[in-house]
């Protein structure tokens, strides 16, 4: 799908990433009495022009962790490479391009679009704050991003709440085009848009991929929008990947019980289809206080003694396809 | 099917009265809803599917929105022509309501032991000192771990999925005939809205409760409903069998957004988008309001709203191209 041959190497690699956030107690004699591990020693890598997918419920630390892409947030530990280069070595001039290169698009385009600013603005406020443009070349500019997102350009003049969710969604990703970024963290970029929509921003997403080779970092819950948008998928957990595969192999060969689950659970397109029914019993435990040995056996049907006493490593069982399970 | 319908809805319409003009949130839908089955009602944001079920319920939002015509026969008496006094006491007895988020729909600074007492208090009256234990009853039926405990707990200290399933045990209270569920999977985790799921589906079983499901999300039809209505812009556009539904969309409408939802078992190479966006209520178009975005659309649809079409048993669509 990309350009050129620089294919194989990786836009950003993330290499046993931490983030523990301190729990205290106490209002005078304040002391931290714990740590919520939301991030718990994660690995992956993004290619140029592919798309990566964390799934997995609420509180499993996919959004801590692009939280830590976009450095809104720093690794307790481990290490976050772009390019091939350790984030935390970068002076002050590597990083303002680091931001450049690495954009956002968020789930709320209501909250997310600055309800004073016209929408020209919004565009190219972070191209102005990177280049020098003189207004001839920022007007072109801003009328081949809004052309690039389907909409007309007469439009930049417009304020976000004249716009449509659908829309006010093309117009944050036109925001975070306008650097020409390497990467863009989507997250859950749809799941807020009505289902007719959904197709038209997921549609427009995939082709902006094909032109510019840019790579994405989705974040969804949603299994069919994961399947639909991405190359390579990773599972949480409760801070850890529990499994982490290409799109095709993940979803016809699912082996970590909780992936299977999540699968199962994933509603069918057709009434005729009939799943392996498994329902999980409990919830997703607390990350301050999480179950010993795989984080998962609480809730797990295959569990065994081994699950709560032993953590379980992650495994390559097949080629790019591993897995962190005592079953295999 | 010889069995007479739990709830029968004639020609529903709801509006509303505003300042730029008369929004048809709801307009002419009829259904009806035998004993134990599932509906399932699915349309995008402003389809009216919601002022649907609150049109059933009588809680439209006033002095705006006025019903102003149609029937809603729930085991043949017409709800619309009941005083609010009655309707109090057929809501939460008769016909209950699910809604989106648990939070809101809880009471924050009341336990929950507390709220479902109240609710078996009114609907009771008398059963003075066996309340308690009904409570916990109720919410053993949930499926609440250690109901006696939880009987103590404020709502924010259960989980989202804990919470949905306190909402379900006030609304089986009152053992009711109709429940409706509106988008109430909709703010759960997967595997818990999976749980919650199975939980009615057993409930149902149990009770032979009618249950309407109000959503977005075609897995969810396709899982628990046995009947589908799809509603646009105010109007039912197509009801049928759910499988017939999936099978054999025939209103442009459903097939259009059939093929724009991403698929979990198979790969898609593309997904169909519809071009544009649902129509603003209060301009509608005068003919068929899906025509601007329909690629079927001819003259006809732009000036005459198309009559129902019988296109199998049961399963009937609003579209002039199935004349």
């Amino acid at each position: 799908m990309s350009q050129n041959g620089a294919a194989t190497e990786a836009v950003i690699s993330v290499e046993k990433c931490q983030k523990y956030f301190p729990v205290s107690r106490g209002v005078v004699m304040r002391k931290t009495i714990g740590h919520v591990k939301a991030v718990d020693g994660i690995s992956f890598k993004i290619k140029q022009g592919e798309t990566y997918s964390l799934v997995g419920e609420s509180g499993c630390g996919k959004t801590t962790t692009a939280k830590m892409i976009l450095q809104v947030e720093k690794p307790t530990s481990g290490i976050i490479k772009f390019q091939g280069k350790d984030l935390a070595g970068f002076r002050s001039e590597e990083y303002r391009e680091y931001r450049a290169s690495v954009q956002a698009v968020f789930q709320d385009p209501w909250s997310s679009l600055n309800p004073r600013m016209r929408v020209g603005s919004i565009i190219l406020e972070p191209l102005l704050t990177n280049q020098k443009l003189d207004k001839g070349e920022a007007k072109e500019k801003l009328e081949s991003l809004l052309e690039e997102v389907g909409l007309h350009s007469f439009q930049g003049d417009y304020y976000p709440h004249e716009f449509s969710g659908g829309q006010r969604q093309r117009i944050a990703i036109a925001r975070a085009l306008s650097l020409q970024p390497k990467l863009i963290v989507l997250d859950e970029p749809v799941s807020a848009l009505d289902v007719s929509i959904r197709a038209q921003i997921m549609n427009l997403l995939r082709d902006l991929q094909e032109r510019y080779g840019v790579a994405y970092l989705l974040i969804a819950h949603n299994l069919a929008t994961v399947r639909y948008m991405s190359h390579n998928v990773g599972v949480m957990y409760l801070g850890k990947i529990v499994e982490q595969a290409p799109t095709r192999e993940l979803f016809n060969n699912p082996m970590h019980p909780y992936t299977k689950a999540l699968i199962s659970a994933a509603l069918p397109s057709h009434p005729d289809i009939q799943r392996e029914d498994i329902v999980l019993s409990g919830e997703i435990p607390s990350p301050l206080n999480p179950p010993s040995g795989c984080a998962f056996h609480p809730r797990c049907p295959f569990v065994m003694d081994r699950c709560s006493q032993e953590l379980p490593m992650l495994k390559e069982l097949k080629p790019d396809h591993e897995v962190s399970c005592h079953l295999y | 099917m010889a069995q007479a319908p739990v709830l029968e809805v004639q020609d529903l319409r709801t509006y509303f009265f505003t300042r730029t003009g008369v929004v048809k949130a709801v307009d002419g839908v009829s259904f009806s809803l035998l004993p134990g089955e599932t509906l399932g009602i699915v349309g995008e944001s402003g389809s009216g599917k919601s002022m649907t079920a609150l049109s059933i319920m009588g809680l439209v939002p006033k002095p705006a929105g006025k019903t102003v015509g149609g029937k809603v026969l729930l085991e043949g008496e017409d709800l619309l022509q009941k005083s609010a006094n009655e309707m109090q006491h057929i809501r939460g007895r008769k016909i209950c309501m699910i809604l989106q988020d648990p939070m809101t729909s809880l009471n924050p600074v009341y336990t929950v032991g507390n709220q479902l007492i109240e609710t078996l208090r009114m609907r009771d009256e008398g059963l003075g000192r066996g309340l308690k234990e009904r409570a916990v009853e109720l919410l053993s039926k949930v499926k609440i771990a250690s109901p006696e405990n939880r009987m103590g707990n404020y709502p924010h200290q259960m989980s989202g999925g804990m919470r949905q399933r306190v909402v379900g045990a006030i609304a089986m209270a009152g053992s009711p005939k109709v429940l409706i569920a509106d988008e109430a999977t909709t703010s759960l985790d997967a595997t818990i809205q999976y749980q919650y799921l199975m939980l009615l589906k057993e409930i149902q079983k149990e009770t032979g409760l009618s249950i309407i499901f109000i959503t977005h999300d075609f897995g969810i039809v396709a899982k628990m409903c046995d009947r589908v209505a799809v509603m646009y812009a105010g109007k039912m556009v197509e009801l049928a069998p759910v499988r017939d539904l999936f099978n054999k969309p025939s209103h442009p409408y459903t097939e259009a957004l059939m093929r724009s939802v991403p698929n979990v078992d198979e790969e898609v190479d593309k997904l169909y988008a519809i071009e544009g966006q649902p129509p603003a209520l209060d301009k509608l178009p005068p003919g068929c309001p899906f025509a601007p975005r329909c690629p079927y659309a001819f003259e006809r649809c732009l000036h005459e709203y198309p009559t129902p079409v019988t296109v199998g048993e049961g399963h009937y669509a609003h579209c002039w191209k199935l004349v």
